[in-house]
């Protein structure tokens, strides 16, 4: 059973082509790495894959129930999640707990547990004292930490991440990629990463995906070469 | 305190408590959506419906209620092709709407100009009973939905890609709160004037967004600067005989800048 799966994808914008030739697979327990150049279209192949737009040509198919039968359940962090709207009323709490919605709370009190996911969410980023500050009132690496926390909150099926280490320092992204990897191994988590940080996250990420462009080609096209073994001979 | 007595005050107070408790809610989503300039667009569109319906000869109402929800949806459809510039819409929509009532108004000559005027500029003291009930029954709906959808809607408004990848029907959820919002600019247009009636559902939410950190709160605090606005409004209209419309509007954006200057003064001083 396989989560994401692309078949042959190809997206054009307008008439230019910007991706060709995609295909892969995100199981679950499976932690993937997405890379590529800047320009590789890493994000707009992320949007393709969540229906945020559609393919030219392919197809993507995405899981819509987990491996225990249940709906599937997406945390999805877009890049520079932090640059949100600064104005918007929200708390810090009140912004993690709204990723405890889509868990079937979109109509009911969250109840004790719900609570639970939301505190250990913001402890895990260590923003729980700040939970009762303005969210327009953060720093831009404090606005990442509580958009990470709300996907945490959720405890979601499938992670898609897309850079979500920007800015981070060292030791705040090799405890990201621990939490991570920890959410696809015991839990079972599958995880699709858009990253730079090739080196450090090589010793955590299932496989690698990367975008390259065509030699030769007048367009800008870009076709994709994976390699399924562990860590040792990425792309 | 005379004012009491006489029945249209009654029902000026009635209306203007319903509408109190209703306009925030709607302002603030539109502010956050980016559409505070919607609800303008759509009561300029109001006024062709006005105009259409005195052509036709059939209850001004209906054909405005007609007109809006059509407006409405194209909005949306609008806002979808001009991703990055929604308000190119807006501007086109608001100069349509009022181009279509000054044709229909001319076709109509001779008619009823005053009863355009009074649409145009509002009279919250002439109020039916009946214009009453319909806002009794509208602030009913408006808060209803808001206590049943609000955490959708507070995902919607956050970001609308993760509200979309966490499965919900995010089109339907903008057409129908397009349609909430001209169904309540088409019957609260009457009382407080298509030229004002933005003011009434906007500045509340705008300036209790500076007043509360957090979204309840800040719903909260619009209903009471609402109640506040309108009610000293409509008591200053009624005792210098200022435009009861525009006297509100007037007051709210005393409190705005008030507000704003009290919170600069205060962020100093911190």
């Amino acid at each position: 059973m396989h989560y994401i799966e692309v078949d042959d994808l190809s997206f054009h914008f307008e008439d230019e082509p910007v991706l060709q030739n995609i295909s892969f697979t995100v199981d679950p327990s499976e932690f993937v790495m997405l890379t590529g150049e800047n320009g590789a279209a890493k994000s707009t192949l992320l949007r393709n894959i969540l229906g945020l737009l559609k393919p030219t040509k392919g197809n993507v198919h995405l899981a819509t129930r987990n491996e225990a039968g249940e709906k599937l359940i997406i945390g999805y962090i877009p890049q520079q999640v932090a640059s949100f709207n600064a104005g918007f009323p929200s708390t810090v709490l009140e912004l993690v707990r709204s990723g405890r919605y889509p868990r079937g709370k979109w109509f009911k009190r969250l109840d004790k547990e719900d609570e639970i996911h939301v505190e250990k969410a913001l402890k895990s980023v260590g923003m729980w004292e700040m939970r009762h500050k303005k969210i327009g009132e953060l720093s831009g690496g404090q606005k990442q930490r509580i958009s990470i926390a709300r996907v945490f909150a959720t405890d979601p099926d499938l992670f898609v991440l897309d850079e979500p280490t920007t800015g981070m320092d060292r030791q705040s992204r090799e405890e990201f990629y621990q939490l991570l990897k920890h959410n696809s191994e015991v839990h079972k988590k599958g995880i699709l990463m858009v990253t730079h940080d090739h080196d450090e996250i090589k010793k955590y990420a299932d496989k690698q995906i990367q975008l390259v462009r065509k030699e030769g080609s007048p367009w800008r096209c870009f076709s994709m070469d994976s390699c399924s073994e562990h860590s040792k001979h990425p792309c | 305190m005379e004012m009491f007595l006489y029945g249209f005050m009654q029902r000026a107070f009635q209306a203007s408590l319903l509408i109190s408790l209703a306009a925030p809610i709607l302002g603030l989503f539109l502010i956050l959506r980016r559409q505070s300039l919607m609800a303008d667009t759509l009561s300029h569109v109001s006024l062709a419906g006005v105009a259409l319906g005195f052509l036709l000869g059939v209850n001004p109402t209906l054909t405005t209620l007609l007109v809006v929800a059509i407006i409405a949806v194209l909005l949306e459809y609008l806002r979808l092709i001009y991703k990055t510039y929604s308000e190119v819409g807006i501007a086109m929509l608001m100069a349509g709407g009022m181009a279509v009532a000054l044709v229909l108004m001319s076709l109509n000559e001779g008619g009823s100009t005053v009863s355009i005027q009074q649409y145009l500029f509002g009279s919250i003291v002439t109020i039916t009973s009946l214009q009453v009930y319909m806002i009794a029954g509208l602030t009913s709906l408006i808060l209803l939905l808001y206590i049943f959808f609000r955490k959708p809607m507070y995902v919607l408004t956050f970001d609308e890609e993760a509200a979309f990848t966490s499965g919900l029907p995010i089109k339907w959820m903008s057409i129908l709160f397009n349609l909430l919002t001209g169904l309540t600019i088409a019957l609260i247009m009457p009382i407080l004037g298509a030229l004002l009636v933005s003011a009434i559902l906007i500045l509340p939410a705008a300036i209790s967004l500076r007043l509360s950190k957090s979204f309840t709160g800040v719903i909260l605090y619009g209903i009471g600067i609402s109640l506040i606005g309108m009610f000293s409004g409509l008591v200053v209209s009624y005792y210098y005989g200022t435009p009861p419309g525009a006297t509100i509007a007037l007051i709210f954006i005393g409190i705005f800048i008030f507000v704003t200057v009290f919170k600069q003064f205060a962020s100093k001083k911190a």
